[in-house]
């Protein structure tokens, strides 16, 4: 009954959706409002800029200078980018850039050959992870053991385990709730200085700690 | 087409990954800091995203016309969302030990900031972030983007 009512018109098509598909081929939206996105490639803290990729169904855009925008809407290639001044930046996304949180901080704590005893240097270091812990507070904390290549694959993984263990152990004495620290062995698979299997390397002996 | 596989193996990837443990495997990252309105919606249930929150892939993020949110993962990169913003954090792999990375997040509308982490030093072409109007492939290491509905 409402395909009757519909077919009312001249010649079966009603006027208001012919309208209606004039404006469909005209903006390309009818029914709803078209999207239309800003993406803006920024310098990170220490000044470097990288690049990225903006890439619409019509075409895509490498952006690679601080501060260069490009403009995205539906059924267009994305327009040419453009640079924006820092106050541009901020009146299209100063709240979300200003709740932006501080980059995680990286502690790296060495220890002795084939050992869970930590270097002297090392620490005196934990005073610096346990400062960071409660000024950042509330963070979430992951201990990372690694070996150096020297022995074998299971053993190593058991060493630079037993490693972040005793790190956990050492924070948690000083106070850290164990439920924020997670902890992952991962023997000797990612040297921080890459070298042959069998090579002695002090700086590959670690347990990297990451607040966050 | 490359783009699209990457995706279906990222997802592959999460659900078959076997975890050292559920926790340390659902929690992709934290809420850092939030102010005004602003949630996260899992499996139906709406909770405040308070600082301290725990975030899974899947997780949807709203923000309302006072509210922004920023968020730690993981891979040590950092994201945040302005007012009026809505994020589904569709899949994140960190799994460098076996080399599984990605992430894949959709802004469907208001802001987003991101600084790149692990992900984009290791294996910057597995993360992605997809709007209504364009998808974004990060080549380091900060930007923003704003989508009008």
């Amino acid at each position: 009954m409402s395909s009757s009512g519909a077919s009312s018109g001249s010649h079966g098509i009603p006027r208001t959706l012919t309208a209606c598909f004039l404006v469909l081929l005209l903006t390309s939206a009818c029914a709803t409002s078209s999207p239309r996105g800003t993406f803006i490639l920024l310098p990170d803290e220490s000044g470097k800029t990288g690049a990225i990729i903006v890439s619409g169904k019509e075409g895509e855009r490498i952006l690679t200078e601080p501060r260069q925008a490009v403009r995205v809407a539906p059924g267009i290639p994305p327009g040419e980018p453009f640079v924006l001044s820092e106050k541009e930046v901020l009146a299209v996304a100063g709240p979300a850039l200003e709740a932006l949180p501080k980059p995680p901080v990286l502690f790296i704590l060495y220890f002795k050959h084939d050992s869970t005893e930590l270097t002297e240097k090392s620490l005196a270091m934990v005073q610096d992870v346990m400062r960071t812990i409660r000024i950042r507070a509330p963070v979430d904390i992951s201990v990372v053991g690694h070996t150096d290549t020297v022995g074998d694959r299971p053993y190593n993984f058991q060493l630079s385990l037993k490693r972040a263990k005793a790190i956990a152990a050492l924070l948690i004495a000083k106070g850290v709730d164990p439920s924020i620290l997670e902890i992952t062995s991962h023997g000797k698979d990612n040297p921080l200085v890459p070298t042959g299997d069998q090579v002695h390397e002090p700086r590959n002996r670690r347990v990297e700690v990451t607040v966050r | 087409m490359h783009k699209r596989f990457a995706v279906v193996l990222l997802v592959l990837g999460s659900v078959l990954t076997p975890g050292l443990s559920a926790a340390a495997q659902a929690t992709i990252g934290m809420v850092r800091n939030s102010a005004g309105a602003a949630t996260v919606t899992r499996g139906g249930q709406v909770l405040p995203a308070a600082a301290g929150t725990k975030l899974e892939a899947g997780d949807l993020l709203n923000t309302g016309s006072d509210g922004s949110l920023g968020v730690i993962l993981r891979d040590n990169s950092t994201l945040s969302i302005g007012p009026g913003s809505r994020l589904i954090l569709r899949s994140f792999v960190f799994s460098p030990a076996e080399g599984k990375l990605g992430l894949f997040f959709q802004l469907s509308r208001g802001t987003l900031s991101y600084l790149s982490g692990l992900i984009g030093k290791l294996a910057p072409e597995s993360a992605r972030f997809e709007t209504p109007v364009a998808s974004i492939g990060i080549r380091g290491t900060r930007f923003a983007m704003k989508v009008d509905e």
